[in-house]
């Protein structure tokens, strides 16, 4: 009796440490998976991971839980999943640049640096967008900087978070106009949604993808996307570029990441699952009624993506800090 | 009564005296606004106040001789099954790690009820094994709770 | 209208077998936990959260709330057999219904609380039916600035219910406050009282702090005391008589109202309209002088308004993202744990899950009629289960609670440590509540508060042009400094803490 319930014991015992074995590979996933989104729910970041959650699923043969970790501009979910252990059964959504700009912000203390994720499949690439209340007096980005000339420091602008893609948008902006905004930092999509349309904020430095549905009904208007190409989702709203602001590019990247240290073949098992959900042609169709623009990456090209940001983010970010 | 009221108040005096000492070493302010020490400063110069002013209340309160009655620590025979639930508790979070949580919770739950006065020891025995192995194999094969599983078995 | 339609919809998916289960195990669970002396709602909501983990969200929460509403009924039946409120809502039930129960009428006196439950949950369902959705769109309008106005009235609110302990009632808010900083803080990401532990970086945990003020606390003092005994009450004639129907009909009229209107403001908790419809049946009544020995109004009137104002509740909540009671803020631990923000966004976005669990609330209140009626000589048996076994068992749970939410060792250390805190404050009369309160509201009154000074440019100004800020703010201010000065004005109504 005492024997059987020690090796009992000490069966699942083995079966639940992290160190990595092929066993484990083969018999992953054994209970659902936690993704963690670094925001709130009803963000686009928040809809494209349910939308890949419940795609992906099928494919992994697990239920895939969203669990969203909203706050400090993503750092107290990064940071959950940096800490998580690494089985394989807690995933995360890394937002690139936000992942960088809080590693490169000294003040900010990370709990985990470029190392601490291993990027394993890009889901979106989202680009920037400004917007205003579908009654604003702003009709056009002109109008906006205008106004911000002749008041400093008064026109509201919202981002999503402190050294969010937005909040570097909105830098961007001022630089490349010479103008100043007074900048207020939600945490969310919804809090910003909120912001703007009860009219305590003027203009939201925003994403397309959380917009798209509210500018097409005229609740929302889109004063410009800060990319070089026009959105295909917003046909009617000039890009950055060719309103000659060619310094105002940002975007926001969003892709499932996996704590260091998980073992290579569960990233290949995720891996596979999670593309063949994003190729998917129920993925594209969904995604398109999101206003989210799709851009899968894997492997090294996603590596070198994510080394990338990393580098051009300390730029913006030390020129933000610089300036606070 | 009043005694063990002050006491209390002056600990929590003395911790919101630690949390301003804290608070000052964060930003205040900063060019964007409030910073990540403002919040927490007012609250902790607040509590100290209140702190200060429910000091001097107390004190000047005149002494409730009902209230003289009333121990604020364990006592008399209750004092030991008090005790058996901390000290138990306790241990139990630091066996857990190790030994997994059927296992600690196997010697828990037998000492526990022996503590707090079962005398039965086959009744003993099913509890302490529903209410580990059985409540660890109801959690983690049908709720998805996962439990700890303790090193020293692998 | 649209909320009719949104509704018919969520009756449909709660009436599917799946969430119908989901509910009948709540209520189950609830009476039980509500049953077990000493175990309130508050520490028996936060107790079951992990059976809810491997649920999707929408089942969860209607399991939870289903726990709720029965652990708010449960607690009448150790009321009326044992004199021992299973939690502070019930009180008041004690005065009349053990005096029943001695002159051997605790059936009818657990029938007309489980009828006069049902009649003020289900009526205040409907009430929050209509009134949920015209405050989440007025809510909408409201900004940063308003939002901490509207925490500040309700912590305030909470801190002037304290009767002559609001100067304890006050700090105790201000530490539930401080407590709630621990963490990354959440605009700028800076760590503040971490002290480089890694557990603390994302917030000292809410649900093992409430599992160690209420549970274990809870138990330790029951361990001290002298066990109570039961009455052996005849439970099978529970049918109240024609006389007694008579009499309580007009009790459980008034119960419902006053339990609502309560169950709207954030911050009174569930004792007061329990007392205030007590009082205001003893003042209507013909016969004053039968209130105290046994009268049925009285057990009516308390439990109707117990039950009117737990669904009640559910408005603030709901449309505002607001709790208003000890465990309100554990449903909504729960909400937030399920990656849903209650508040007016949650009726915009997730309709579907917000008109399901409303739907619920229906459900749940009949279930729990069908459970109670004929079922209450079985709950009564739980009573006899010794102690030793009882304690226990809730300790396992506590310690897969505290453990199972972020597998973390480290929360059964907190939920010990304020289980040996909580038991130190009860001892000591300091209110428990609004520390509870202001450690969940805490991050979310920084954040409004941060948000609102940038929004103004570091002004403070900015509250004098918000007319709705001003009032929410400095009405209850006031009104808290006038009784501060004052003592002694809302005494009667001691702040007990178990919600």
């Amino acid at each position: 009796m005492i024997l059987r319930r020690r090796t009992l014991l000490a069966a699942s015992a083995a079966t639940a440490t992290t160190i990595a074995s092929p066993a484990i590979a083969q018999n992953y996933p054994r209970r659902p998976v936690q993704l963690i989104v670094a925001f709130a729910a009803g963000g686009s970041t928040d809809v494209g991971a349910r939308i890949l959650a419940a795609a992906a699923e099928k494919d992994l043969g697990q239920t895939i839980t969203v669990v969203n970790k909203g706050g400090a501009g993503g750092q107290i979910g990064f940071t959950e999943i940096a800490r998580a252990r690494p089985d394989g059964y807690t995933l995360g959504f890394l937002n690139l640049p936000a992942v960088n700009t809080i590693i490169l912000d000294p003040e900010r203390k990370a709990a985990f640096n470029v190392d601490s994720f291993i990027p394993i499949v890009n889901q979106v690439l989202d680009p920037g967008l400004i917007w205003v209340k579908g009654d604003s007096p702003y009709k056009s980005v002109a109008d906006l900087i205008d106004a911000a000339k002749k008041e400093p420091g008064k026109i509201r602008a919202c981002t999503t978070g402190i050294l969010s893609d937005d909040h570097l948008a909105i830098l961007m902006m001022q630089e490349a106009a010479k103008c100043e905004f007074r900048i207020v930092h939600f945490d969310s999509g919804t809090q910003q949604l909120a912001g703007v349309m009860g009219g305590h904020v003027d203009v939201a430095f925003d994403n397309v993808g959380s917009i798209v549905k509210r500018i097409e009904s005229g609740e929302a208007r889109g004063l410009a996307v800060t990319d070089v190409v026009r959105s295909k989702f917003l046909p009617n709203v000039p890009c950055t570029k060719e309103l000659g602001y060619t310094t105002v590019i940002s975007s926001s990247t969003r892709g499932v990441g996996a704590p260091k240290g998980t073992p290579a073949d569960i990233v290949k098992v995720i891996e596979t699952a999670f593309l063949k959900a994003i190729n998917s042609a129920d993925m594209k169709q969904k995604m398109d009624v999101a206003g989210l623009a799709l851009k899968p990456m894997v492997g090294a090209e996603y590596a070198k993506y994510y080394a990338d940001t990393q580098a051009q983010a300390k730029k913006y970010t030390e020129w933000a800090l610089k300036m606070r | 009564m009043r005694q063990g009221r002050l006491i209390a108040t002056g600990v929590m005096l003395a911790f919101c005296l630690f949390a301003l000492w804290q608070a000052l070493l964060l930003s205040l302010t900063d060019r964007l606004g409030p910073g990540p020490g403002f919040f927490p400063f007012w609250l902790a110069l607040i509590g100290a106040v209140l702190a200060v002013a429910l000091l001097f209340t107390t004190f000047r309160e005149p002494v409730d001789p009902a209230d003289a009655e009333v121990r604020i620590l364990p006592h008399g025979p209750g004092a030991k099954r008090w005790l058996a639930i901390v000290v138990l508790l306790a241990a139990t979070a630091a066996a857990m790690e190790i030994v997994g949580f059927r296992l600690a919770m196997l010697v828990f739950n037998a000492a526990l009820v022996i503590a707090l006065g079962e005398r039965r020891w086959w009744l003993i025995a099913v509890f302490a094994v529903l209410g580990s192995f059985g409540v660890h194999y109801i959690f983690t094969t049908w709720l998805d709770v996962l439990l700890p599983a303790g090193w020293i078995w692998s | 209208m649209e909320a009719f339609h949104h509704l018919l919809a969520g009756f449909a998916a709660a009436l599917t077998v799946k969430y119908l289960l989901f509910a009948l195990a709540g209520c189950v669970l609830g009476t039980l936990i509500g049953v077990l002396p000493g175990l309130g709602p508050a520490a028996g909501t936060a107790i079951l959260i992990p059976l809810t983990f491997s649920l999707d969200p929408t089942g969860a929460i209607i399991m939870l709330s289903a726990i709720y509403y029965g652990a708010m009924y449960g607690g009448t039946i150790t009321s009326v057999l044992i004199n021992v409120p299973g939690e502070a809502a019930s009180v008041v039930t004690c005065i009349d219904g053990y005096q029943m129960a001695l002159q051997g009428r605790a059936g009818s006196a657990l029938a007309i609380a489980a009828i006069g439950s049902f009649v003020g949950g289900t009526l205040a369902t409907v009430a929050l039916v209509l009134v949920a959705t015209p405050l989440a769109t007025l809510a909408l309008k409201f900004g940063p600035v308003e939002f901490f106005a509207l925490m500040v009235a309700g912590l305030c609110l909470v801190v002037g219910l304290a009767g002559k302990n609001m100067l304890a009632a006050l700090l105790m808010t201000v530490i539930g406050l401080l407590f709630a900083m621990i963490g990354l803080d959440p605009v700028r990401g800076a760590p503040r009282f971490t002290f480089g532990i890694e557990e603390l970086y994302d917030g000292i945990g809410f649900v093992p702090v409430v599992m160690g003020l209420f549970g274990v606390a809870e138990l330790l003092i029951a361990a001290e005391k002298r066990q109570a005994r039961m009455i052996q009450a005849d439970l099978k004639n529970w049918m109240p008589t024609k006389e007694e129907r008579r009499a309580s009909a007009g009790a459980i009229g008034r119960g419902t109202v006053i339990g609502f209107i309560l169950g709207l403001i954030p911050g009174v908790g569930a004792i007061v309209p329990t007392f205030m419809a007590y009082v205001i049946e003893k003042r209507v009544s013909k016969t004053p002088e039968r209130f105290g020995k046994g009268a049925i109004e009285g057990v009516a009137s308390a439990e109707t308004a117990n039950n009117a104002y737990a669904n009640a509740a559910m408005v603030p909540l709901l449309a505002l993202g607001i709790p208003s009671s000890p465990t309100i803020a554990v449903l909504m631990g729960a909400f937030i744990i399920n990656g849903l923000t209650p508040g007016p966004f949650l009726f915009q976005e997730r309709p579907e899950l917000v008109w399901t669990v409303i739907a619920s609330f229906f459900v749940g209140n009949a279930l729990l009629l069908i459970l109670n009626l004929p079922l209450v000589g079985l709950w009564a048996k739980l009573l006899k289960i010794p102690f030793s076994y009882l304690c226990t068992g809730v300790l396992i749970f506590c310690v897969i609670g505290a453990y199972g939410l972020k597998q973390s060792l480290f929360d059964v250390w907190v939920m010990l440590g304020f289980g040996i805190i909580g038991y130190l404050l009860r001892k000591l009369d300091f209110p428990i509540a609004p520390a509870i309160l202001a450690l969940i509201l805490g991050p979310m009154m920084e954040r409004s508060l941060r948000t609102t000074l940038e929004m103004s440019g570091g002004s403070y100004a900015i509250f004098l042009d918000r007319p709705v800020a001003l009032v929410l703010l400095t009405v209850p201010v006031i009104v808290l400094g006038a009784l501060l000065l004052r003592p002694g004005t809302f005494s009667k109504l001691r702040e007990t803490d178990t919600d």
